[in-house]
């Protein structure tokens, strides 16, 4: 699995050669790097690696939940099969292969929408969570088989920021003891030395030093995230995972969390994974984006390259969900069909492909585009219910515009149209179960009975359509990683469509 | 645009009465809605846009209360004080009882959209029966009547097979498909009016997208007029016909939505713009407001932006400008609430700008911050430290 996601690996050595000598800001970055650790006197480990090298490789990560955790949470009861109780268990598949890497000094945007895994791909980067399996590798180190005292001493060179900052600060401590905190933890500086210390981060945070022995209730969201921002810096890290963390917060305040954390970037020569579902701040604040739908990460390029020129079907749609704050605006918006899969049982091949509107026409049959799109909205209004039981001629001219496709593809597309009309032998029994139902005074029972054979009769057709067009496709068979040629910026741009092929 | 609106608000005061004082949430607005017209109402949190559209159906629980203002919806007076013999303040007699307010106006004629659809749904009955309920009682209709019209509403609002998904439970729907369950309620009456309170906000951007297309369907088709509260200029730019931009409790700019972005009179909605990162392009710098919205509980004396306005001068601190028309565009009134313009007569010409750190580095937001105690000392020129 990992070698075909290897196109991931965009860090080859000529490319972030190049990157670190066009990039000009680079030596100012590394001069007040280094004064800054001058000033505080602590070890910086970070210098092993080079701006725009890898600091942080991802390689095969895979992040699996078992389901629940009760007596009998590896039973399952699936009355359709003997025995009917099978013991194995269901895992969500949350990060499911993962492989890209952050260099140093850059801010990668993590985007997708709830439920897609990008906090626990990033709380698993921290080992926050236990890997399933893959590597995390920082400075050259395996984070996954760190351990014990290692761990919690690599922990001071990677921090984390949530996104709610009221529920991240303990709200008994004053603020100066949660920004000592870890410098504590750590055995950093005496009592005078980190006092001194946590005031100078305030002021470089954009707090009043003076705030020192004020509780976290006194302050406004965006200050309590200027508080995190403070936490993290004190021990000197050189990564920091940041989870949503201006989601919370309005307008006007996250504009200035985000300049805050840009200008911290460089005084500190930070490296940010930045992990957020609103496209806008992560356009404005990313070098380079990951697009993440499912446990996978389906494109990841240059931020210029993501948002011009976006290759995989996944991103273009997300792209063109998002209102645009200008009224003259009005391009058309590519709505989504469906809804994301369940991440226990995810979709063989691209993952994105069962709700994907350029989803490849199998290849065992001869097409046009046209009877291919007919097709496939056909297939897909079955699967999702989305119409309601009408008769074949009315199923051929809504779907098909009268005439089915040639040759197998109509045979099988006819089939599937006898089991859902209305009007067909196989059916007949079943709209007949459905009036008596309608007719019965206790109506719910009955109509759940005839609903019983219509459901089976869908069921049949659903899966005869499926079966013989979408799982045939090359998207369902094999998983997609491409590497392309970028039209903006020099750096590679990796998507996961088979479009490209 | 047509002669009378559906909705009219007039000098609209909302407070909460707290013991650490009088919190004016909402603080004399006035706006219309006409027929088949969706209404922005847009501000950060703390503006008092909540509080605004709840007013409306006076739902304000104790300690808060409607304390003056009007508002008329189809002639009828929801809320409306006058002045009594004894010079106290009491409610006019034309005005609607509580009785009449739950029975014919909400959910047949207003009806409000909430921004969790989670809280909104019971958890122990079935979607169907929780929609079926609600029709049945004002519709007048019988059970099995409701019922039908309840599925038939769940397939207008695109939920897929709604007769088996009737009988289902909140729980077993995605957010996205329960905000049509509670849309498919709100039109449920054929209201003439919804508000909707962030109806997308708790949602994914490509299910927001799928929200906001049926929303604009429905309402050609039923021609239904919204109150679209958020503080997303995103979707006020996509989905609103007219917008009103609140800050601190009052209304600062009212106009089209395409004068609101593209001929902005207020300097609130201006920084408000400019603070926000752009989807359709890269923007190098944000160009943040400065400070945080003070408490409803102290404004500021003058104009209650002033303490943040890039635009400020000693005048601002003064003058209290009310939102007064300043242009008109496609025959509806632009108003703004800023003295810079000539309408209000006022010295801000002559007046000396006042430094409220615009331009000044990063530190000066959160250092003035803490609430709005401080906020009015620190314009007088100091940093404000304890």
């Amino acid at each position: 699995m990992s070698e075909r996601t290897s196109g991931t690996d965009t860090g080859t050595g000529a490319d972030t050669n190049a990157n670190a000598s066009t990039d000009t800001d680079t030596p100012s970055d590394a001069g007040q790097f280094a004064s800054e650790a001058g000033q505080f006197g602590s070890e910086m480990s970070g210098e092993t690696v080079p701006y725009g090298e890898p600091l942080v490789e991802i390689e095969g990560l895979k992040k699996y939940f078992d389901q629940s955790s009760g007596l009998f949470s590896g039973v399952s009861v699936d009355t359709s099969q003997f025995p009917p109780i099978s013991v194995g268990e269901e895992r969500v598949k949350a990060v499911d292969d993962v492989t890209f890497d952050i260099r140093r000094g850059e801010t990668l945007g993590l985007v997708g929408e709830s439920g897609c895994g990008k906090s626990t791909l990033g709380r698993t980067i921290l080992r926050l969570l236990e890997p399933t399996a893959g590597r995390i590798s920082f400075k050259g180190e395996d984070l996954a088989t760190l351990s014990g005292e290692d761990l919690r001493t690599k922990r001071s060179e990677i921090q984390m920021i949530f996104q709610d900052p009221q529920a991240s600060l303990d709200p008994r401590l004053t603020i100066g003891q949660i920004i000592e905190e870890p410098m504590h933890a750590h055995g950093m500086l005496d009592d005078e030395g980190r006092e001194a210390r946590a005031k100078d981060l305030l002021e470089r945070v954009g707090l009043d030093p003076h705030h020192y022995n004020r509780y976290p209730h006194a302050f406004s969201g965006g200050q309590r995230q200027r508080v995190n921002l403070a936490r993290a810096l004190s021990v000197n890290p050189d990564f920091i995972v940041c989870d949503e963390p201006v989601s919370a917060l309005d307008v006007s305040i996250q504009a200035q969390v985000l300049n805050t954390m840009e200008r911290l970037q460089d005084e500190f020569g930070l490296t940010y994974l930045f992990i957020a579902h609103d496209l806008s701040v992560i356009r404005h604040i990313s070098d380079r984006v990951a697009v993440m739908y499912l446990g996978n990460i389906v494109e990841l390029a240059d931020k210029e390259e993501l948002f011009e020129n976006p290759q995989h079907p996944y991103t273009e749609a997300l792209l063109e969900s998002i209102p645009v704050p200008d009224p003259r605006e009005t391009g058309a918006r590519g709505v989504l069909e469906g809804e994301v899969p369940s991440p226990v049982d995810p979709p063989s091949g691209c993952r994105f492909r069962t709700r994907c509107p350029r989803l490849i026409a199998p290849e065992a049959y001869e097409w046009t585009d046209e009877e291919w799109a007919q097709t496939r909205a056909f297939m897909r209004a079955v699967k999702r219910r989305t119409f309601e039981p009408m008769t074949a001629a009315e199923l051929r001219a809504d779907f098909f515009g009268g005439t089915l496709p040639q040759g197998e593809p109509g045979r099988i597309v006819e089939e599937a149209i006898e089991l859902v009309a209305t009007d067909h032998e196989s059916a007949a029994e079943v709209t007949q179960a459905g009036q008596q139902g309608e007719t019965a005074t206790d109506g719910g029972q009955a109509t759940a009975g005839g609903g019983q054979s219509r459901v089976v009769a869908w069921n049949s057709a659903t899966t005869l359509l499926l079966e013989s067009f979408a799982e045939q496709s090359i998207c369902a068979r094999e998983r997609p990683a491409y590497e392309i040629e970028p039209e903006y910026g020099g750096e590679s741009h990796f998507t996961a469509c088979h479009l490209q092929r | 645009m047509s002669a009378e609106p559906l909705l009219r608000v007039e000098d609209l005061k909302t407070q909460f009465f707290t013991d650490a004082g009088t919190v004016r949430a909402v603080d004399g607005i006035s706006f219309e809605v006409y027929e088949g017209e969706i209404v922005g109402l847009v501000g950060e949190s703390g503006a008092g846009k909540s509080v605004a559209s709840m007013s409306l159906l006076r739902l304000i629980e104790s300690p808060g209360e409607i304390v003056g203002g009007e508002i008329t919806y189809k002639g009828e007076t929801i809320f409306g004080l006058e002045e009594g013999p004894d010079g106290e303040l009491r409610e006019r007699e034309d005005m609607l009882t509580n009785e009449e307010v739950r029975t014919r106006i909400r959910g047949n004629e207003i009806a409000v959209i909430f921004q969790d659809p989670m809280e909104s749904l019971n958890p122990v009955f079935t979607v169907g029966s929780q929609l079926r309920e609600f029709i049945e009682l004002n519709r007048d209709l019988s059970n099995g009547a409701a019922r039908q019209e309840a599925i038939d509403m769940l397939r207008e609002v695109g939920i897929p097979d709604p007769e088996e998904r009737y009988e289902e439970y909140p729980h077993q729907f995605s957010g996205g498909m329960r905000q049509r369950v509670l849309i498919a309620m709100a039109l449920a009456c054929e209201p003439s009016l919804i508000i909707a309170d962030e109806p997308t906000t708790a949602l994914d951007v490509t299910v927001e997208g799928q929200i906001i297309d049926l929303v604009d369907e429905l309402q050609q088709k039923y021609d239904t007029s919204f109150i679209w509260v958020t503080h997303d200029m995103g979707v006020v730019a996509e989905i609103c016909d007219r917008v009103n931009v609140m800050y601190l409790g009052e209304i600062v700019e009212q106009a089209p939505v395409d004068e609101l972005f593209y001929d902005t009179k207020h300097p609130y909605t201006d920084a408000l713009l400019d603070s926000m990162p752009r989807p359709d392009r890269t923007v190098d710098e944000l160009d943040p407001i400065t400070g945080v919205m003070p408490e409803a509980i102290s404004p500021p004396s003058g104009c209650r932006f002033h303490p943040r306005c890039p635009d400020a001068r000693k005048a601002c601190k003064r003058i209290h400008p009310e939102n007064r028309e300043v242009a008109r565009a496609e025959g509806y009134p632009h108003r703004a609430a800023c003295i810079k313009h000539d309408v209000f007569g006022s010295d801000y010409e002559e007046s000396v700008p006042i430094e409220n750190g615009a331009g000044a580095d990063q530190q000066t937001p959160a250092s003035a911050t803490d609430g709005g105690r401080g906020e009015s000392e620190r314009t007088d020129g100091g940093e404000h430290d304890e």
